[in-house]
């Protein structure tokens, strides 16, 4: 799951930015970089809801306050896919990064959405979603 | 004027733990908003950062996260919104702010304040009452 995040972001980069086009680009890119082990896979149906996947540096920018807040070792790896539960936050350590998202990023997330964070991931596409609104 | 915090009518019970951890974690994110506010009212830029005090008001939450009964923690939420209303509308100082809740820390304030020449009676003393 993360080889196709990271695939069809690269390819979301290096391709025009027209954001209207940018699912249809991701699918056909996503496709045809995934190896035989994906072939018969598709898609899950989570992508239809994101406009675009969340841009590197936004998942970066996660990924440096949830260390620092939790305070994980270095050596732990913290990538899209990780989940809160799993490097050891609890529901008020979720709550706590996604007010420091808030403030980092300006943003205001509400009551729903915020319940449904789980992953890394999830949360740098919320605040796509939000900046893109604004 | 100064109030980021709505009056809220205190509800009367939660009907279950579910709903009071709701409660709990709408006070800390009221909490979080006005810190900003907060800050600006105490002057307090060159001493805290609002990551810290945000990990402050988490960790005086966690103090009470044991406690199972709905009502406890409701009158809890109703003593901790009391608080927070105070210190946003200027009833505290800058005093109270930071001796409550930022001094003593060690992960914010470093020991260097603590006497380590003293003795291991003296540091138990001045640690708490009963030792």
């Amino acid at each position: 799951m993360a080889s196709v995040t990271a695939s069809s972001v690269k390819f979301s980069s290096v391709s025009s930015l027209i954001k209207q086009n940018q699912v249809s680009n991701l699918k056909k890119a996503s496709l045809s970089f995934t190896g035989n082990a994906f072939q018969s896979r598709r898609l899950p149906v989570r992508r239809f809801h994101v406009a675009c996947a969340a841009k590197p540096e936004t998942v970066n920018k996660v990924v440096d306050i949830v260390r620092k807040q939790l305070a994980l070792p270095d050596d732990r790896a913290v990538n899209g896919e990780s989940k809160f539960s799993v490097l050891g936050a609890d529901s008020l350590d979720t709550v706590e990064i996604v007010m420091g998202l808030e403030e980092e990023f300006g943003i205001c997330v509400e009551e729903e959405s915020a319940q449904s964070i789980s992953t890394v991931q999830e949360a740098a596409d919320l605040i796509e979603e939000l900046l893109e609104k604004k | 004027m100064a109030s980021t915090v709505k009056y809220v009518r205190v509800s009367p019970n939660s009907a279950s733990l579910e709903e009071a951890r709701r409660r709990v974690f709408d006070f800390f994110k009221t909490a979080c908003r006005s810190i900003p506010t907060i800050m600006e009212i105490y002057n307090i830029d060159d001493v805290v950062t609002p990551t810290q005090l945000r990990s402050i008001v988490a960790s005086e939450i966690r103090k009470n996260s044991h406690i199972s009964n709905p009502k406890v923690i409701d009158m809890l939420l109703f003593k901790g919104t009391e608080e927070l209303n105070n210190i946003v509308e200027h009833s505290k100082q800058r005093h109270h702010i930071l001796g409550q809740y930022v001094l003593g820390r060690p992960e914010i304030t470093p020991d260097s304040a603590t006497k380590e020449q003293g003795s291991e009676y003296l540091k138990n003393f001045f640690r708490s009452n009963y030792f």
